[in-house]
């Protein structure tokens, strides 16, 4: 019997003897014999007739070796087509016993189609977001250089100071090149409704350090970067073409910030900054060589490693250079500064620093999916058993009449390969579908999603799951059926046993992993809740909030921006509905880190010791109200502020650090020199936690919008958060009355970005991260839980049906119906708790992993633990306890008359 | 005296031979020797590289049988696809017989002054 069309029938009709060669020879042998036989029935002698006949036939080795080959082809040729025509006959067979039981296939076919397409989705996120170099020439060679600060707190960072910059870009030899770039916005006017538009502020070595050039125009000039010229701007493409719709606009003018700029060059389609998308390219203007030595650390730089320099090498020498600071700076840099902070430089691959730890969240996210396809796969081998079960009469007869091993193979490989084939095509629609909706859940400022594609690689490596998916499910059923087939229907307990033995071996693995998978999105549910527990300070609700960004050049100083601000709160709380409006440039959770050096009255510094660094904001009056921040004390008013007699307010993190124990109200505080006079801590706020949900709370003081006589602050507040709190209102419906206010107030300055306090919260870095985690680990942890239940259900139904007669004796010799259902549901659970046992053992080993994606909450966590437990086993119970049922309803008589 | 066949013409005797039914090679050469009065001079044995050549492109079709006196011997039998093919090459060969008579039995032209 053959069981697969012969490809190799040629090389074993070589090895035994040559069976073309034969039939050639025989051929010939023929003809050569009739014309002897007839030459000798003429009268010839046989001698003689032989050689004529030889003569007449011809050179006879040559003939047969030309006749040989192409019989050989011809062999080859039939070998193919017949091969052609068994594949045909086996998938038109499959096809039509795969019709005949649509649950099964429809079954498999999602179950399949769903864990490979979802396992697809997570790794094309994966690979765009982590995997794929960055889209610059020989990415790997771009790193990120920054001041390491460890004094600072553990993992601080800053930019590297301007005289640091120049030093590097002049005597690092392991760098090919250093420039500065950095990401922000600014306001588009001029022709134009006002609009905030991305903005790069860059040096001009940026082009040289990407390797990308304006597509129309010139790149900046080294002499751009300097200070006071900066007026020239590159548009990005997208903008160009949306805004000027791709006309000529080489030395036209944009108006920027209030400042006009004449456009030099257009940047190709798709190139932006590494970290963020950009609208319009502005030199940096701030970079000035010559400039004293000053410790301010906000140049962000990126730098192009020369060829061949790993970045760990880059990172000696440049902090050798680092250590040569104290001499070379004296004044910025003083030998106690780089001590007590531990100040150093670091180098890193830029493509970490951009993805940061979305990397972790996805490898875990990709585990958690390639899980619940496991899990998956276990129940379509499940169902391939069963239904191999339910055919064992048929296979029983195919055997008989002769079918081999190989014949059945043959047959159940065109079935999965029919499910496999079927299931790789759902998977890649999946896989499409579910990519797309990663990338509309995916956090906000979530690396690299516009690269986000389902690639063919991806598309490939679905296919290859698919088909291996497919041989294994089509072979290993076979291991047994043909087992199964030689025995007597149903009757065999030995095989049962070992069948049994398979099923349940697959329901252990199944309820390990799904313990895995539920343990996971525990800890991701309990870190989540964590998270919302936490008082961040502030009350989201009811309120929103929108940024405003004054145009420097009609604003200049403290007094007009005051006045702007005093007329613009004013005229808010006047609208219907208005509880409280304010404003301020620190926006809890998403402020950022900066910090300035302030001075305490009552705490000198002792010598040696460096001044203190911590975040110096900006708030009016009414700011602490909208917000929802408690507060204790008298904050400063308007009056107060116009009349430079303001006061500070401080939060109640940064009164513990400098005042323990004490009542802050009354002392002193000030920045720029430790001389008097002290801005008067009027009030005290609660705890907030400006930096981030999951960040300790800021130690932060609140400066008021004009400065009192004699101590100096730092700038203006000219981008400011407007804060509205409304009161039977829904905040979001008083945004056009607020562009009108606006646009009364400075046409010019626009409105951007209004969203409600709430969604401010919800969508800071660590919410959206962990609510994004726990989705989708919820989501694992379902399927995982679900799929499992459907295996429990399927071995213990398949189990009781194999014991219908045992039950059905054991009741007729007055079994009670509860002994029978517990022999069911102990025979159930002892399988589903080795399982369990398993799991706790795997998800405590192998669960770390997600040590750095959790907050407030242990990776091993034992209520976690104990509770997904008593999830998996409460529904292990329900899962066999239906099967259980049906066994106590067995009839004995109907059982005893079958037997 | 006998005539070396055209090479590539020997196909087309092949099939027309078969036209009188299966038949085994040895017949088909005495086929052809009765039919050529041995006038036509060809090598016996080329005759089954041609016939297996046909075979692959499925001109004939290669049976094994039982001959006259009780041997085993390869049958061939000429398909549609081999009919056809005959009718073209005849078809070819008659006009490019009459065109090669017409030039050869031509007179020389009578040169007018």
């Amino acid at each position: 019997m053959r069981w697969l069309p012969d490809r190799y029938g040629g090389l074993r009709r070589l090895v035994r003897g040559g069976h073309v060669e034969r039939e050639v020879d025989e051929e010939f042998a023929f003809h050569l014999d009739s014309v002897v036989a007839e030459l000798t029935a003429r009268g010839a002698r046989p001698e003689a007739a032989r050689a004529e006949a030889l003569r007449r036939f011809g050179r006879v080795d040559t003939l047969r070796e030309e006749t040989v080959v192409v019989d050989r082809e011809i062999e080859r040729e039939a070998g193919r087509a017949e091969f052609l025509y068994a594949l045909g006959r086996e998938l038109r067979l499959a096809f039509r016993s795969l019709r005949r039981s649509p649950g099964f296939t429809l079954a498999a076919l999602l179950t399949l189609g769903l864990g490979i397409g979802a396992t697809t989705a997570i790794y094309t996120l994966l690979d765009a977001v982590v995997l794929r170099p960055l889209a610059y020439a020989e990415s790997d060679r771009l790193v990120q250089i920054g001041s390491e600060v460890p004094g600072m707190g553990v993992g601080s960072r800053w930019g590297l100071s301007v005289a640091g910059y120049f030093h590097f870009q002049e005597h690092g030899r392991t760098l090919e090149s250093l420039a500065y770039a950095a990401a922000g916005e600014t306001t588009l006017t001029g022709g134009f409704a006002a609009e905030r538009v991305n903005s790069a502020s860059v040096s001009a070595g940026i082009f040289d350090v990407l390797r990308v050039a304006p597509a129309q125009g010139r790149a900046f000039r080294v002499e751009e970067e300097r200070p006071g010229s900066e007026r020239v701007a590159i548009l990005g493409w997208d903008f160009w073409q949306q805004r000027y719709g791709g006309a000529d606009v080489l030395g036209r003018t944009i108006t920027l910030a209030g400042l006009d700029r004449e456009i030099v060059g257009i940047m190709p389609r798709d190139v932006h900054l590494p970290q963020a998308r950009v609208d319009v390219w502005l030199p940096v203007a701030f970079l000035d060589p010559t400039a004293p030595p000053v410790n301010s650390h906000w140049v962000s730089a990126i730098g192009r490693l020369q060829s061949g320099v790993a970045p760990d090498e880059a990172q000696r020498e440049l902090a050798a250079l680092t250590a040569q600071f104290p001499e070379l700076f004296p004044g910025a840099y003083p030998q106690s500064f780089m001590e007590r902070y531990g100040f150093d430089t670091y180098v890193s691959a830029l493509q970490e620093e951009i993805v940061g730890t979305m990397a972790r969240t996805l490898w875990v996210l990709l585990l958690a999916v390639a899980i619940v396809f496991l899990v998956a796969a276990a129940n379509v081998a499940n169902l391939f058993l069963v239904r191999i079960e339910s055919r064992r009469r048929e296979l029983a007869v195919r055997r008989a009449l002769g079918a081999g091993r190989r014949a059945l193979a043959t047959h159940f490989l065109g079935e999965s390969a029919l499910i496999g084939g079927g299931s790789v095509v759902l998977a890649v629609f999946f896989a499409w579908l579910g990519t797309r909706l990663l990338v509309s859940i995916a956090p906000p400022h979530f690396p690299r999603l516009d690269e986000v594609g389902l690639t063919p690689g991806a598309v490939l490596a679905a296919i290859l799951v698919g088909l291996l998916t497919m041989v294994v499910f089509g072979l290993v059923p076979l291991l047994q059926s043909t087992e199964t087939a030689l025995l007597r229907e149903g009757r065999s307990t030995t095989a049962a046993r070992r069948r049994r033995g398979i099923r349940s071996t697959l329901v252990v693995s199944q309820t390990a992993l799904a313990l895995v998978l539920l343990a996971a999105a525990g800890l991701a549910l309990e870190s989540f809740r964590q998270l919302t527990r936490v008082d961040i300070g502030i009350r989201p609700e009811n309120a929103l909030t929108f940024q405003v960004a004054l145009p420097a050049m009609s604003y200049q100083g403290f007094q007009p921006v005051l006045e702007f601000y005093r007329s613009l709160t004013q005229r808010i709380e006047e609208l219907n509905g208005v509880a409280a409006v304010g404003v301020t440039n620190m926006l809890p959770p998403v402020a950022g880190t900066g910090c300035s050096v302030v001075f305490i009255e009552d705490r000198p510094l002792q010598p040696g010791e460096e001044p203190r660094c911590v975040p110096t904001v900006t708030g009016s009056p009414g700011v602490y109200e909208a917000l929802g921040v408690r507060v204790d004390g008298e904050v400063p008013s308007w009056a107060a502020m116009e009349h430079r007699a303001a006061g500070v307010v401080v939060t109640r993190a940064f009164a513990e650090r400098f005042w323990p124990g004490e009542d802050p109200i009354g002392k002193g505080v000030r920045g720029n020199g430790a001389v008097p006079p002290y801005y008067r801590v009027v009030a005290v706020t609660g705890d907030i936690r400006a930096h981030g949900v999951d960040q300790p709370p800021a130690e932060a003081v609140f400066f008021p919008l004009q400065a009192i006589d004699g101590a100096p602050l730092w700038s203006p507040m000219y981008t400011g958060n407007v804060v509205v709190r409304t009161a039977a209102v829904p905040p979001l419906a008083l945004i056009p009355q607020l562009r009108a206010v606006l646009a009364e107030l400075n046409p010019e300055v626009p409105l951007v970005n209004p969203r409600t306090l709430h969604h401010v919260v919800e969508n800071s870095p660590s919410m959206a991260r962990a609510s994004f985690t726990l989705t989708l680990l919820l989501i694992a942890g379902l399927m995982g839980l679900l799929l499992s239940a459907v295996g429990v259900f399927g071995v213990i139904s398949y189990t009781v049906a194999q014991r219908t007669g045992e039950i059905g004796i054991r009741l007729a010799l007055g079994a009670r119906i509860e002994t029978v259902k517990a022999l069911v549901l102990r025979q159930s659970l002892t399988t589903v708790l080795i399982g369990v046992a398993l799991g706790l053992v795997a998800s405590v080993a192998g669960l770390r992993i997600m040590q750095s994606l959790l907050y407030e909450v242990s990776p091993t966590d034992p209520r976690v633990l104990f509770g997904v437990v008593a999830v998996l086993l409460a529904v292990a119970v329900l899962a066999s306890y239906l099967p259980a049922r049906r066994a106590a309803k067995v009839d004995p008589a109907s059982v005893l008359r079958a037997e | 005296m006998p005539v070396d066949l055209l090479q590539g013409k020997l196909d087309m005797l092949i099939l027309k031979a078969l036209t009188w039914g299966p038949m085994h090679g040895y017949a088909v050469t005495r086929w052809l020797q009765e039919t050529t009065d041995d006038e036509l001079l060809v090598e016996e044995g080329s005759l089954y590289p041609a016939l297996h050549r046909m075979a692959k492109r499925k001109w004939v079709k290669a049976e094994w049988g039982i001959s006259e006196n009780n041997r085993r011997a390869k049958y061939y039998a000429l398909t549609a696809a081999g009919r056809a093919q005959l009718q073209a090459q005849a078809g070819a060969w008659e006009r490019l017989a009459t065109i090669v008579t017409k030039v050869l039995t031509a007179q020389p032209a009578e040169v007018t002054a």
